[in-house]
């Protein structure tokens, strides 16, 4: 689980790079991918990065997302679509530090997807927010999305809903709620011995 | 709606070859059959529409999960769920006409079928002593009686208190709450017989009692194995999940004794592929293993996966979830290295090259759970199995991750959530001190009896009042016999019904049918209709309100029914607002949500539409057990063998049976119809035996304890369980499951390894020579 005092963390200003406590590389960017695009918002990393853990609020800013569930903290399932076309996905976090990193992957085998979304403190105070996305379809899907026309549609949608983040969270101007865990490989990491999600029913069940 | 049977219908067995898939067309046609025979097209519809959906009933058949609200289908239940919601609405009714017709011991002598059939139960009645009769009696003059009889006793722990899987979380946390105010833990539940051994294991092993997956994990696993569990007839909407697994490209291996339909092909009836179509295979490997050879195999495929990472260092196990999340890991690796071959070829019947095999599948495969049931919990060492289970997840980091898990199906829709609100013989001083701060007494601290240590008691005359929430007792329990003669000798046994079983014909000096509503009925109270809560297998909290008019006026719900005799046996001894609890089940709710970890904001989360998913703490990276970590386990290899001539028998339900309850007396998918009096035995078997096909045998169970217990006249079928092994129905056969026979552990009856052998059937319209 995140300390309280992660935001004042140094966080290294290069993309996609990021040392932990114990000075190991946690992950590296994508290397292949089909869209990277930044966009800067003005509120505080901290700000910026609580209230995108927020998935549930997705839809209050996005075009295309039209619910999520948020099954546990590593794991969520979304259903997007345009007009009348519906397409749910069930999405792991595979990596996940506060106010810096939050990486992904789709559960789905076709359209198989991952990406990650990087936080960086800007000069001026505020946050950019970098996303990149790398699109693995099979079939005939893995045809289409190699056009440099899909390439396109793509990198505008996720710009597009970059923009719309940015707008929502800098009209909010502070964050509607916050999860600040760690997830590694998946998995969610704990500081504590008893983080308050775990206090359930713990005796045996026959 | 037919008229319920005069006479015990007569049918001869007919066999047809086992089916190669479960539900499709006929499992429809099937289910309205049999709703129809029993209810109106009226209540059929408004019980199936409303079954599972946000804001309807809660099936009160197995525990699987609902999927997520708007991903439900208008028709979000099975055709055995169809079968059982319907058999409650019955329009049949038994009244006090029925009971001045037929004598306790006529209705004793009577089939499970033909009880279940008579109707809905609607008047309280009582048998008194002496008598051979039920009668009606008033509500308060029953409940008072109960009462004086428990204040009559010498200690509370005189008193046992049952609960079935079909009590909602309300009227569990009130029947424990009432039995330790009286002042006993003496709380067994059906729990005690099904998934015992998993709860100690997984608390051991992991520090949750419940399983860590989810629908949306099954849907995305690489690989399932489906382990002595049969969905197609147990948990046949677990199909649809499978079925959505295999679409998404999982595998999954089903290890049985016998190649169930269900684990072959599932042909989905509300898809077209399902109608017209072939289906979807269930099953990509199938190892018809040996009743109780489990442990040996996941023992062997653990040795092989430490082989492979030996051959290939870093590349097989997950060594940042061993090395952070886990203890006992080298002391696990010596220990496990050291399985023998041999031994586990004995055990499983299995050759090591079919285990390679499904070792490949592991090693493909980044995310693996495994599911199963009471083919692994119901044997002496299903405790040990289910630790290894554990130690195979963790091998490869299989836990707390998106795909993986845990994932022990249970069988009663709230078996579960009754568990979570403390009917548990052992509950820990934390809950206790909970109660203790939420009511303002003392409750009891000495461990109770469950259910098999409930039958000593009552058998040696240390109980003497049995009160069963649900279901039917005598006839889930081992040893029949020795359960009756156990029940019969209490002065008092009480049972809060919806409908006739044997557990009301096999009774104490004084006994009483205590009438209450069913989940298909509007529940009305003081202030207003009130609704349920249930826990699924998958932790998921929702409710559960029905739509029907009550079966009779007199019904009284369990929550009304229990606060009213808590009333009339404390008198005011605590101060607990019985009152206010049985005109307001919210403030119940309020309570649980004060005493229960998990349950803050109950009220207010629950109404939400699907409810609210209790965490699981592996899912948070918590292993709350003994060592706080994910603990790998040595567990001793066992070989169950059968003596010379003898065999390994485990007792299943048919497909057309709830359990305790058969609905008929066919079994489609295994090919039998028209008799339950049969014992499906490996033809390789028969041959070495002496055995043909319509041999009428005896089976006779060997225990240590020497006494012989007898099933009497089964017909022999030719079948293909796994060699060494047969497999008859429950609960004709719970008669050959002696009672000291239990799990190492969990004290769970061990129904899945009987050894037993064939005798033919004697003569017995003849007397027996002088």
């Amino acid at each position: 689980m995140a300390r309280e005092d992660d935001a004042q963390q140094a966080v290294p200003n290069t993309p996609g790079m990021r040392t932990d406590g114990h000075g190991v590389t946690r992950r590296r960017p994508l290397r292949e991918r089909h869209v990277e695009e930044t966009v800067e918002v003005g509120v505080p990393v901290r700000t910026a990065y609580n209230q995108w853990t927020q998935f549930k609020t997705f839809p209050r800013f996005s075009a295309v997302v039209h619910d999520v569930e948020q099954i546990r903290p590593a794991m969520t399932a979304w259903t997007v679509g345009y007009g009348p076309l519906r397409h749910r996905f069930a999405v792991e976090i595979v990596e996940q530090d506060p106010d810096a990193y939050l990486a992904w992957r789709g559960l789905e085998q076709n359209p198989s997807h991952q990406g990650e979304v990087e936080f960086r403190p800007t000069e001026s105070g505020g946050t950019a927010i970098t996303v990149r996305m790398l699109l693995e379809p099979r079939g005939a899907a893995r045809a289409l999305t190699r056009s440099s026309r899909a390439v396109r549609l793509t990198a505008r949608l996720v710009r597009g809903e970059l923009v719309n983040f940015k707008r929502f969270i800098e009209g909010l101007g502070q964050e509607g709620g916050a999860w600040r865990g760690t997830i590694r490989n998946g998995r969610v990491q704990h500081d504590r011995p008893e983080p308050p999600r775990s206090r359930v029913a713990q005796w045996p069940v026959g | 709606m037919q008229n319920p049977p005069g006479e015990e219908p007569k049918t001869t067995l007919s066999v047809t070859p086992p089916k190669k898939w479960a539900a499709g067309v006929p499992a429809v046609v099937h289910a309205l059959e049999y709703s129809l025979e029993q209810t109106s097209p009226r209540k059929t519809g408004v019980d199936l529409l409303t079954m599972n959906q946000v804001g309807g009933i809660d099936c009160p058949g197995c525990a699987w999960a609902d999927p997520a609200p708007g991903r439900r289908h208008r028709n979000e239940y099975c055709e055995n769920g169809a079968k059982h919601i319907n058999d409650e609405a019955t329009t049949r009714r038994i009244t006090a006409d029925f009971f001045r017709e037929h004598s306790v011991s006529d209705l004793a002598a009577r089939s499970d079928m033909w009880l279940n059939q008579q109707g809905r139960l609607t008047e309280p009645m009582i048998k008194r002593p002496g008598s051979d009769h039920y009668e009606p009696v008033g509500w308060n003059e029953a409940l008072g009686l109960l009462a004086r009889e428990l204040r009559a006793l010498a200690s509370p722990d005189e008193a046992v208190f049952y609960t079935s899987g079909r009590a909602s979380n309300e009227a569990a946390f009130v029947l424990q709450l009432f039995a330790r105010a009286f002042g006993t833990n003496n709380l067994p539940d059906c729990s005690n017989m099904c998934h015992e051994s998993s709860g100690f294991a997984l608390s051991e092993t992991l520090g949750t009692g419940k399983g860590t997956v989810s629908l949306d994990d099954l849907h995305h696993a690489d690989l399932i194995f489906l382990v002595g569990q049969n969905p197609g007839s147990n948990h046949p909407r677990q199909l649809s999940a499978l079925e959505e697994a295999k679409r998404n490209g999982g595998r999954i291996v089903a290890v049985n004794p016998l190649p169930e339909a269900g684990l072959r092909r599932f042909k989905n009836p509300q898809k077209p592929r399902g109608v017209v179509g072939r289906g979807t295979q269930i099953a990509d490997r199938f190892l018809h293993i040996k009743p109780g050879g489990d442990l040996a195999l996941f023992q062997a495929l653990n040795r092989l996966l430490l082989e492979a990472e030996d051959a290939r260092p870093g590349t097989v196990l997950d060594h940042d979830f061993i090395d952070a999340h886990t203890s006992g890991f080298e002391e696990f690796t010596r220990h496990v290295r050291t399985v023998d071959w041999d031994d586990v070829r004995t055990a499983t019947g299995l050759t090591r090259e079919e285990i390679e095999k499904v070792r490949d599948e592991v090693l493909g495969s980044e995310r693996v759970i495994v599911c199963w049931a009471m083919g692994i919990t119901q044997h002496k060492h299903g405790v040990p199995t289910i630790r290894e289970i554990v130690n195979f997840l963790m091998l490869r980091g299989n836990l707390g991750r998106a795909g993986t898990g845990a994932c022990p199906v249970r069988g009663h829709s709230n078996v579960q959530g009754d568990r979570t609100m403390g009917i548990w013989e052992q509950m820990p001083d934390t809950f206790l001190d909970a109660l203790q701060e939420e009511f303002g007494f003392d409750p009891p601290r000495p461990h109770g009896l469950d259910s098999v240590d409930s039958i000593k008691a009552m058998r040696e005359g240390r109980v003497k009042v049995f009160l069963a929430l649900a279901g039917n007792f005598v006839r889930a329990a081992p040893d029949s016999e020795v359960t009756e003669e156990a029940m019969r000798s209490c002065r008092l046994t009480a049972h809060i019904s919806t409908k006739l079983n044997r557990s009301h014909t096999v009774c104490g000096d004084t006994a009483l049918i205590l009438p209450t509503l069913g989940r298909t009925e509007r529940d009305v109270q003081a202030d207003g209709e009130q609704f349920v809560t249930v826990e699924n297998s998958m932790s998921e909290v929702h409710t559960s309100q029905g739509r029907l008019e009550p079966a009779s006026p007199l019904l009284l719900s369990e929550v009304a029914i229990l606060c009213r005799l808590a009333r009339h046996t404390l008198d005011g001894k605590a101060d607990i607002p019985w009152a206010a609890f049985e005109g307001d089940y919210g403030t119940i709710r309020d309570r649980i949500s004060r005493v229960v970890p998990g349950f803050h904001d109950f009220n207010a989360r629950v109404t939400r539409p699907g409810g609210f998913q209790l965490p699981n703490p592996v899912n948070e990276g918590v292993f709350n057990n003994k060592v706080g970590k994910a603990l790998f386990t040595c567990n001793e290899s066992v070989v169950p063998r059968a003596p010379e001539g003898h065999l390994l028998l485990q007792t299943l339900r048919s497909h057309d049976q709830w359990n305790t309850v058969p609905y008929t007396n066919d079994d489609r998918y295994r090919g039998i119809h028209g008799s339950r009096h049969v014992v499906l035995v490996n033809p390789a078997d028969m041959a070495e035996l002496g055995l043909t096909q319509g041999d009428h045998v005896d089976l006779v169970s060997i225990w240590a304890d020497g006494t012989e217990r007898r099933a009497e006249d089964f017909e022999i079928v030719p079948y293909p369980a796994a060699k060494g092994s047969a497999a008859a129905y429950y609960p004709e056969t719970n008669v050959l499951v002696p009672l000291d026979s239990v799990a190492d552990i969990s004290n769970q009856p061990t129904s899945k390894g009987i050894v037993v052998r064939l005798e033919p059937t004697p003569d017995r319209t003849q007397p027996a020579p002088a």
